[in-house]
């Protein structure tokens, strides 16, 4: 591994401290977990929440802690990790430091998939629009690559952006139109759309986790890949990675994780754009320990924007992917403005 | 029976309006004076008198006040709606075939076409709340609302009671030269639904309803206040749920979240017609509707929400509704 090859002395202190670094963001994450738990419209008590748990208090208290706000607080975790795993990868495989499965219309265009296929097909499980999630993920990520590569300098970051940031609004705009022309065959989609976590509850996590599991666990194998594609491809190839294959095994994983995270709670922006840069500052470049670090605070901070969504207004619910939205948009800009001190 | 006497009492009230209204001098709508006795008159929704030499002809209705005016027997030139005929669960049995379409969409007229149909007059509910009439409320475009510059606009107003409303659309159809006789046999018919509908809430005394209508991840609850066919259920024997505490910007609901939906427990549940079953996909997703006991237990149904222009619709839904109240077990709600 590059990375540790070319490291300096202080290697061994590094490596530990960075181990030691992911158990404070898994102890805000567990905090998270049990604010989400306990925080909602129904007032519950602390410890009748934890009766709720342990199975022992009201029967209503009880499901709405075990069967509302737990399947909710689960989603939240596997998406925010696919989302920030999605991210790092696609910023690695494209070596662009503004690649995120939103920001590049990924999302929106599985959720455009999604849409079509409910007004085609009717209303589906989640099991089932998660293959309309795969498809619309994929073709929108060839689109958008081809769009961008239109020119002499070739895919370069900001073009990717741009093209990605043109595909999510033409994405979106169909969606909705689709959303508005049929807008009582569609309920359930119109709250999905714009990115929520409310509403959705164990069906669709249990329908959806096998396609989370595999693709949490094989991304958190890329890291060596990402490693030696941040060489650069010919150096990469020396060094025996087959670049093609490795790139088409990526932008599958990528699709799997966006595509999942998609059909789970709608198309959202920014977790795959921050997360990465975030863990990249605590870490170093090494993709291997970006990787484990997106596994934990993607996940934080869609949980926090969770939270926060639920307790910024008094009377109702800001849906986590407007929270996400607002939040990561000054990041966004940020990463574009001062790009030059972003390397990957 | 209070339904028979809730009739009467309304006739009588409107027999005396007019009566009223007529002594009271000159009208709006006719420029004429008061001098000629004119040949056509109706006392509107919004309390005025309206005058014609000319008993109107030409009508030009909003779709609702169309199918009640045709149920009597006066047929419009045009209709507007504000959203597609064919989906609105209102209009629903109405045969508007050969009747010219000039609007399907909230707040948009085409007063061009309505010109070319040179109207004598304009039909609409009177609104009390935001006094208009339908198709010029606040919201609507200018240009629809110059739809009003091409004849008078009257209709019967929307009020406690869908009864009072049809009362007003049958004074308009017997005004505009409809058969009384029609009207009567619409009105026996109606009042024979009321009868089986009080019989059923008699049979089966305590049965309380609830009605809403879930969306997204919220459950609101209609106020019965705001929702006239409501008032009448309560005042037939059904015990409608009031909710306590309505939205302070949007009194129409009480909005509950999903978490809290089941602080009202009623024996019988009553979805939203207009968006039914979706909106009961949306509450049997949420695990919450399994403490709702009505809910668990089947016992739930529609109830005809906002829309009842006709005796014929009304006589039919109160028809179907007395046959759930009188299956409805009393002793599952709270």
């Amino acid at each position: 591994m590059s990375t540790t090859r070319v490291a300096p002395p202080s290697s061994v202190a590094r490596r530990s401290g960075r181990a030691l670094g992911l158990l404070p963001a898994a102890l805000v994450l567990l905090v998270l977990v049990l604010i989400s738990v306990g925080l909602g419209s129904r007032d519950v008590a602390p410890a009748d929440v934890w009766q709720a748990l342990i199975g022992s208090t009201d029967r209503a208290d009880a499901t709405v802690i075990r069967e509302m706000r737990m399947p909710r607080t689960l989603i939240a975790l596997v998406v925010g990790a696919a989302l920030a795993l999605g991210g790092t990868i696609l910023q690695g495989l494209a070596r662009n430091p503004l690649a995120d499965p939103g920001v590049l219309g990924i999302n929106a265009g599985a959720a455009l998939a999604v849409v079509a296929g409910a007004l085609v097909f009717g209303a589906m499980p989640a099991s089932a629009a998660v293959w309309f999630a795969f498809a619309g993920a994929a073709l929108a990520t060839v689109a958008v690559y081809t769009i961008a590569a239109v020119g002499r300098e070739g895919a370069t970051p900001v073009k990717l952006a741009l093209a990605g940031a043109a595909a999510t609004a033409l994405c979106g705009s169909f969606s909705s139109a689709i959303l508005l022309a049929d807008p009582d065959a569609l309920n359930e989609l119109r709250m999905w759309q714009v990115g929520a976590l409310a509403g959705r509850y164990y069906p669709v996590l249990v329908q959806l986790a096998p396609y989370f599991a595999v693709g949490i666990v094989a991304a958190l194998f890329t890291g060596r890949a990402l490693n030696l594609l941040s060489l650069g491809d010919e150096l990469a190839s020396t060094l025996g990675l087959r670049i093609d294959r490795t790139r088409g095994v990526l932008f599958a994983i990528v699709a799997l994780l966006c595509g999942a995270a998609t059909a789970a709670c709608g198309p959202i922006v920014f977790v795959g754009l921050m997360i990465p840069h975030l863990a990249r500052l605590i870490t170093g470049p090494d993709y291997r320990w970006i990787l484990a670090y997106s596994t934990v605070l993607g996940p934080v901070l869609l949980l926090g924007s969770d939270i926060l969504g639920r307790v910024l207004l008094p009377t109702a619910e800001v849906p986590v992917g407007v929270v996400v939205g607002v939040l990561g948009a000054p990041v966004f800009v940020l990463l574009v403005r001062f790009r030059r001190i972003v390397t990957i | 029976m209070p339904g028979r006497a809730r009739v009467a009492a309304t006739l009588i009230s409107a027999v005396l309006a007019v009566t009223v209204a007529g002594c009271a001098g000159p009208s709006e709508a006719e420029p004429d004076g008061p001098s000629a006795e004119p040949e056509w008159s109706y006392v509107s929704g919004d309390g005025q008198t309206y005058t014609a030499d000319e008993v109107p002809e030409r009508i030009i209705a909003e779709a609702y006040a169309a199918k009640v005016l045709m149920e009597f027997g006066i047929t419009p030139v045009a209709i507007w709606a504000s959203s597609p005929i064919a989906e609105d669960v209102g209009l629903q049995g109405a045969d508007f075939t050969g009747i010219e379409v000039i609007g399907q969409e909230w707040g948009k007229i085409d007063v061009a076409a309505a010109a070319e149909l040179a109207p004598d007059l304009i039909v609409g509910d009177w609104w009390p709340v935001e006094e208009a009439y339908s198709g010029f409320e606040a919201g609507v475009e200018d240009t629809s609302r110059r739809l009003a510059d091409l004849a008078p606009v009257v209709g019967a107003s929307q009020g406690d009671s869908i009864v009072s409303l049809i009362e007003g659309y049958a004074d308009l159809a017997a005004s505009l030269g409809a058969d009384p006789e029609a009207i009567a046999q619409s009105r026996t018919t109606f009042e024979a639904a009321v009868t089986d509908f009080e019989a059923a809430n008699e049979e089966n005394p305590g049965v309380s309803a609830l009605a809403i209508s879930p969306w997204d991840t919220n459950y609101a609850i209609a106020v019965p206040a705001y929702a006239p066919e409501l008032l009448d259920f309560q005042r037939w024997g059904l015990d409608v749920i009031v909710p306590d505490t309505p939205d302070p910007d949007f009194p129409y609901w009480e909005t509950l979240s999903m978490e809290t939906a089941d602080r009202y427990q009623p024996d019988l549940i009553l979805f939203d017609d207009r968006n039914h079953p979706g909106n009961e996909e949306i509450l049997a997703e949420a695990p919450i509707s399994a403490e709702i006991a009505a809910f668990a237990a089947g016992q739930t149904t529609t109830w005809p929400a906002y829309w009842v222009h006709t005796y014929g619709d009304y006589a039919a839904e109160l028809t179907r509704l007395a046959e759930v109240i009188r299956a409805t077990d009393a002793s599952v709600g709270e």
